[in-house]
């Protein structure tokens, strides 16, 4: 595991402007080292030709979902200890719950503040330290 | 009106030539065209199909009108970011200097100098800020169109319950129901719905009950 200041982040999400404003908050969170992914399958691509160290994805994306995409993860055994932080605009309980069963790190409902992704993100990462 | 029972499918050991088929397909179009007509439901469903189009075009006139306004106040807040981050930067600096040997910071021009970037730099702070200003005209625009929108949506669903209502048969029409996946994305009115969350807190709590 990197050290916060160069851990690398990759932000899955269709949309330009959701992935702009997710790095945007890491930075001024104190995590300058992101970059971006349209699906899931884009993701899973470039997670598996370069390091990351976290994940940050939405769930409804064209080619490849969010759910899809942790899936992947979760079943490839140099990728399955990454972390996934899934930030969506599904609200339904049964998805909430089955990201937590399908191995997701944490859990954010859209529209969301830097105050929410700094707490999750902190707690994931205290998480990973604490089992390191 | 035509006897329904007429509509009752042939025994499945009776043989039916083409033309009967064909016969009994143009007279169950025919009932069906003149039992709507009958209804009342035609010209608007009608209406409303041919504006569906138009719905259509409007409603990418919204996503473009919408990703390009989010595009521009991005840009201007990384511009005015920036330029903050400069400012933050020469006045910490500017107090060094001052710090360490104030007649020299002002003597050798570091004081006047740091002003006129200070002046320069909330002149362009001032212009992202109106970019972002008129970058929310969109409001206007897509407010407009999304009505219409609504409006057509309203009278399709009107002409379509009608027609549900009256030519459907009562079992047929309780079991549909809509495709969950059809509902996905942003909840418009959580208190209406009891399968999703309402907030963060929700999200939260539910994922602690779950030991997560």
């Amino acid at each position: 595991m990197s050290t916060n200041t160069d851990m690398k982040f990759l932000v899955v999400d269709d949309f330009s402007t959701m992935r702009r404003i997710v790095r945007g908050l890491l930075k001024e969170i104190g995590y300058n080292n992101a970059e971006e992914a349209e699906d899931g399958a884009v993701a899973l691509n470039m997670l598996k030709n370069a390091k990351f160290d976290f994940v940050v994805s939405d769930i409804n994306m064209p080619n490849m979902n969010g759910f899809e995409l942790l899936a992947a993860i979760k079943k490839d055994e140099k990728l399955k200890h990454l972390p996934v932080l899934m930030v969506t605009a599904e609200a339904r309980k049964e998805d909430i719950v089955r990201a937590a069963q399908d191995g997701a790190a944490g859990y954010i409902v859209k529209p969301f503040t830097k105050a929410t992704l700094e707490e999750k993100v902190q707690k994931i990462m205290q998480k990973l330290m604490t089992a390191a | 009106m035509d006897d329904y029972t007429t509509l009752a499918p042939p025994a499945a050991t009776s043989s039916v030539s083409p033309e009967v088929v064909y016969q009994q397909l143009g007279h169950l179009t025919r009932l069906l065209h003149d039992t709507l007509e009958q209804l009342g439901v035609m010209p608007n469903l009608q209406l409303a199909a041919d504006n569906l189009p138009d719905a259509r075009s409007r409603l990418n006139y919204v996503a473009k009108k919408t990703g390009e306004a989010a595009e521009k106040v991005l840009n201007s807040v990384d511009q005015a970011k920036a330029e903050h981050e400069k400012i933050a930067r020469e006045t910490r600096e500017i107090a060094q200097a001052i710090m360490a040997d104030p007649v020299k910071a002002v003597a050798s021009g570091s004081v006047m100098n740091f002003v006129g970037d200070v002046e320069a730099a909330t002149a362009r702070i001032d212009q992202h800020l109106t970019d972002i200003m008129m970058a929310q005209d969109f409001h206007d625009l897509t407010g407009q169109v999304v009505a219409k929108v609504v409006k057509l949506a309203g009278d399709l669903e009107d002409s379509l319950v009608k027609l549900l209502l009256q030519a459907a048969p009562p079992d047929q029409v309780a079991q549909h129901r809509a495709d969950p996946d059809v509902l996905n994305g942003p909840v418009v009115d959580p208190s209406t719905r009891t399968d999703v969350v309402a907030n963060q807190g929700e999200v939260d709590d539910l994922l602690a009950s779950l030991g997560f």
